[in-house]
């Protein structure tokens, strides 16, 4: 997410919606977070080692594990933006938007269809001011957090027909698709996909149907 | 299972499954499962053949499982920690027969049932959330359990007749598949959890068998956890006192086997035919190994009673088969874009006749050190024959031939660049220089490493300092043997990926490949041309420059091609059976003893026949002075075996016999 221009819309957003019945609304007009390539050896080494890395660590497992490796070797924390291939892989700290940024590019490079993932959760508002502080500290935008709710990115493969399970590369674990209300619930999931799949009725997660392109509210 | 034993058919007032039942869900091989949406991982007794048995480990990367008949399981990552593990197992339970089982990797989740007279009751399915160091449930969610599940499992349930308990273990992997690890007659430990969770199983069953209806439970959440309390210790009931350090032992460590394996220990004596539960899958092998016609008949070829022992024999028909076969292999692999060739790696065994039947089936010859390149020409090859490679390349000085070589890799940076300058000062001349790739997540010390970008950065601006009248290359070597076959084929496409990535941002085109290698003799030999006919397509396809595929099989060519002859010093029998027999060879002769099984075959001194050793209960001693000098355990010495003896240790060849030291020869 780039900061300014994430900044603008939230705050644009805001202004024109006259109440916010949804935790997504804040968040509609949100694109999701992409790395930038200079165009240059630069960033083609980076992004090749990065592929390269991410099918070695594989071992011989499914090409359906989550790329664990890339949360052992990021913390999740503040990030700048706009963040180019070269940059990544020198920081050891990212954001949920590197991290599902990184996760897309393995699954793809790996020949899985996923999706671009965008979340609403619900923490505290004890959590999200710790977290505004320390994205502040760091000058970063704290575009993300709004109350007891929270903006964050995941990473949508799709399993057989039309199953999804979301990877938080962020923690580096499967999000459950099972979902109460509590602390770090899932509120509101929204998945990016191109035709063909752009018209898809609904994808199942778990009990939960996501249709693309449009934030799905969870129960 | 005792209950059982005692009540074979079931006791009206015994809620447990009867023998019948219990017979058909043993672990691993759960025969009931059939109709259930699950597979089993594959597995194999251990009364197989060592031999069979380190196959097996290969095969499945060496992510097993040695599992007791009833309970325990150990990770067993290496031969010599499978060989004590069994050890240990075998100690415990009391016999030899275990499983040996693939690992499945994926999240664990379980089904647990109750049943009464062939009637499904209820079950739940539990995901394990939190896991103990022992992989325990600590946590978990519960869910009902999907009617493609629980039909065929009320279908099983009626089939086996079961009453009681039960729990299915498994595991899902990455791509969703479900696979059972065991059945077991019981109520898991989480009972409780399902019960906080509304599904009080243990109710509906004495519902069931008591006819008194059950208070219906409720519901509170649908994720349980443990906790650990501290309570008052009630003064009626004081805490037992604290057992005694072992004298001289570390710390206040009083490891005792599980309780569980103690009663399993204690029932298993009392009621030996018990075990017949286990015996029923092996088929009664004697754990002897099969062995090649070519190696009896160039044994046959010796008069052992003459032969000095210990001594290593050459297997001259083996041999020359051996290196035939590559040779034919390699041809029919071969077309007019790609050619496939055989690289002999000489310190695998540098014994002159294998170096000679590398030259003489066409063979390149693999060197890593200027000793080695000598030895190559000595015996025959022409230096544009030779690949030169390794971190000693210049060990010793002054030997560098001043021909051209075949191919020269570079281990690091440094190397390279040590390289570059002795080719640009005419200190050495290669048709082809390329590197070494460390394989990266795979533990090595060799080659260029690619484990960060900044690292992968230096090899790519290296590259570019290469030559450009001398063509590009990459090589890489891992053990198939160490980390398994399909781990080894893993790797290959990893490093395919890495070529290209190294072609794109270097913009040289890779022209040879060397694959290597340290293939065990039985993956490499048996396994079809189609796999590497199929490695030959994706090199084609990945790397289109690419001309010559070296392919290094590494001790395959050498292992089977020598054993070592040794005599029996003296015979010692202990209590239960316990045998220890002195030879006069020793691990000195078999230093890879701690790495792979050797068949064994014993000459009777009687008819002159070759006898293969099965398993048993003897341990072979080496002659030297050393507590870990033990080439074989467990295996039965043939009836009427006696001092002066002679055992032939096959399959030799390789690094037994070019890392054999002198030890204890005076
Ligand atoms: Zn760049």
């Amino acid at each position: 997410m780039y900061l300014v221009e994430a900044k603008a819309l939230a705050d644009g957003e805001l202004a024109q919606a006259p109440s916010t019945p949804l935790p997504s609304d804040r968040w509609e007009s949100f694109p999701f977070s992409r790395l930038s390539h200079h165009g240059s050896a630069c960033c083609d080494l980076a992004r090749e080692w990065v592929i390269a890395a991410d099918y070695a660590q594989l071992n011989g497992g499914g090409l359906a594990s989550g790329p664990r490796w890339l949360r052992q070797k990021y913390k999740w924390g503040p990030s700048a933006w706009p963040m180019h291939w070269c940059e990544v892989v020198r920081l050891d700290t990212i954001d949920c938007g590197a991290h599902s940024a990184l996760a897309h590019e393995v699954f793809a490079a790996r020949g899985l269809t996923c999706f671009p993932g965008q979340l609403v959760q619900r923490y505290s508002t004890d959590a999200t001011d710790q977290w505004r502080g320390s994205w502040e500290a760091a000058q970063s935008s704290c575009h993300w957090l709004d109350g007891e709710h929270i903006y964050h990115e995941a990473t949508a493969l799709l399993v057989g027909e039309d199953k999804l399970q979301i990877w938080d590369g962020s923690a580096g674990t499967w999000i459950n698709p099972r979902q109460g209300r509590g602390y770090g619930s899932v509120a509101a999931v929204r998945i990016f996909a191109d035709a063909p799949l752009a018209q898809h009725p609904g994808f199942h997660w778990g009990e939960q149907r996501i249709r693309p392109n449009v934030w799905n509210q969870i129960a | 299972m005792w209950l059982a034993g005692i009540f074979p058919q079931g006791h009206p007032n015994l809620l447990a499954p009867a023998m019948g039942a219990l017979k058909r869900i043993a672990k691993p091989a759960v025969e009931a499962h059939h109709g259930l949406p699950v597979k089993v991982p594959t597995f194999v007794s251990t009364d197989l053949p060592d031999w069979d048995l380190h196959a097996f480990c290969r095969e499945h990367n060496w992510r097993v499982w040695l599992k007791g008949p009833y309970y325990d399981a150990a990770r067993t990552p290496t031969w010599d920690s499978f060989v004590a593990a069994r050890d240990a197992l075998a100690k415990v339970w009391s016999t030899d027969r275990l499983f040996l089982q693939a690992h499945v990797t994926g999240y664990e989740e379980s089904v647990m049932l109750a049943a009464y007279r062939g009637e499904l009751l209820d079950c739940v399915s539990m995901r394990k959330r939190d896991i103990t160091p022992e992989g325990k449930t600590w946590a978990g969610d519960i869910a009902p359990v999907q009617p493609e599940f629980g039909e065929p499992l009320r279908a099983m349930v009626r089939e086996l007749d079961w009453t009681g308990g039960g729990e299915l273990e498994m595991v899902r992997d990455a791509s969703g598949e479900l696979w059972l690890l065991e059945m077991n007659p019981r109520f898991p430990a989480w009972v409780h959890g399902a019960t906080i969770a509304g599904h009080n199983l243990p109710a509906l069953l004495v519902e069931a068998a008591a006819g008194v209806p059950a208070r219906k439970s409720q519901a509170q959440a649908s994720e349980f956890t443990r906790v650990v309390l501290e309570v008052p210790v009630r003064e009626d009931y004081p805490l037992p006192p604290l057992a005694e350090p072992l004298a001289g032992a570390v710390g206040h460590s009083m490891k005792h086997p599980s309780g569980l394996t103690s009663l399993a220990e204690r029932l298993h004596k009392s009621n030996p035919e018990l075990i017949e539960l286990v015996e029923d899958m092996s088929e009664g092998a004697d754990g002897a190994p099969q062995l090649p016609d070519s190696f009896l008949h160039d044994i046959g070829g010796y008069d052992l009673a003459a032969v000095q022992t210990p001594q290593f024999l050459y297997l001259d028909s083996t041999a020359g088969t051996l290196f035939e076969r590559a040779s034919q292999r390699a041809r029919r692999l071969s077309s007019n874009e790609v050619q496939v060739v055989s690289g002999y790696s000489i310190k695998t065994n540098p014994d002159e006749r294998l170096i000679r039947l590398a030259l003489d089936n066409g063979f390149l010859a693999e060197a890593i050190s200027l000793l080695e390149v000598q030895k190559a020409l000595e015996v025959g090859f022409r230096p544009d024959q030779v690949i030169l490679n390794g971190p000693g390349k210049w060990w010793p000085e002054g030997m560098m031939p001043k021909e051209r070589l075949h191919a020269v890799f570079c281990d690091s940076i440094a190397d390279l660049d040590r390289c570059v300058a002795a080719m640009a000062a005419g200190e050495m001349s290669s048709r082809h220089v390329g590197i070494r790739l460390r394989t990266p997540n795979v533990v090595s010390r060799f080659g260029i490493p690619l484990d960060s970008p900044m690292t992968f950065g230096k090899l790519v601006d290296a590259v570019a300092r290469l030559p450009e009248d001398s063509a590009f290359g990459v090589h890489f070597h891992m053990a198939s043997s160490n980390i398994g076959v399909a781990q080894w084929w893993h790797l290959f496409e990893s490093m395919l990926k890495w070529c290209e990535s190294i072609e794109r941002l270097t913009g040289r085109t890779i022209e040879i490949l060397d694959m290597g290698g340290g293939w065990f003799p039985d993956d490499w030999h048996a396994a079809d041309d189609d796999r590497f006919a199929r490695a030959v397509e994706r090199v084609k396809a990945a790397l289109p420059g690419v001309r010559q595929i070296v392919s290094e099989p590494g001790k395959a060519m050498a292992q089977p091609s020598m054993a070592v002859a040794m005599r029996i010093l003296e015979i010692q029998e202990h209590e239960d059976d316990y045998v220890e027999a002195v030879v006069d060879g020793s691990i000195a002769e078999l230093p890879m003893f701690a790495f792979q099984p050797h068949r064994i075959l014993r000459q009777c001194a009687d008819t002159g026949a070759l006898q293969p050793l099965g398993r048993g209960k003897t341990h072979l001693m080496g002659r030297l002075c050393m507590e870990h000098d033990i080439v074989a355990s467990n295996v039965a010495l043939p009836d009427g075996t006696r001092a002066g003896d002679v055992l032939i240790f096959c399959d030799a060849g390789g690094y037994d016999r070019s890392m054999s030291y002198v030890f204890g020869r005076g």
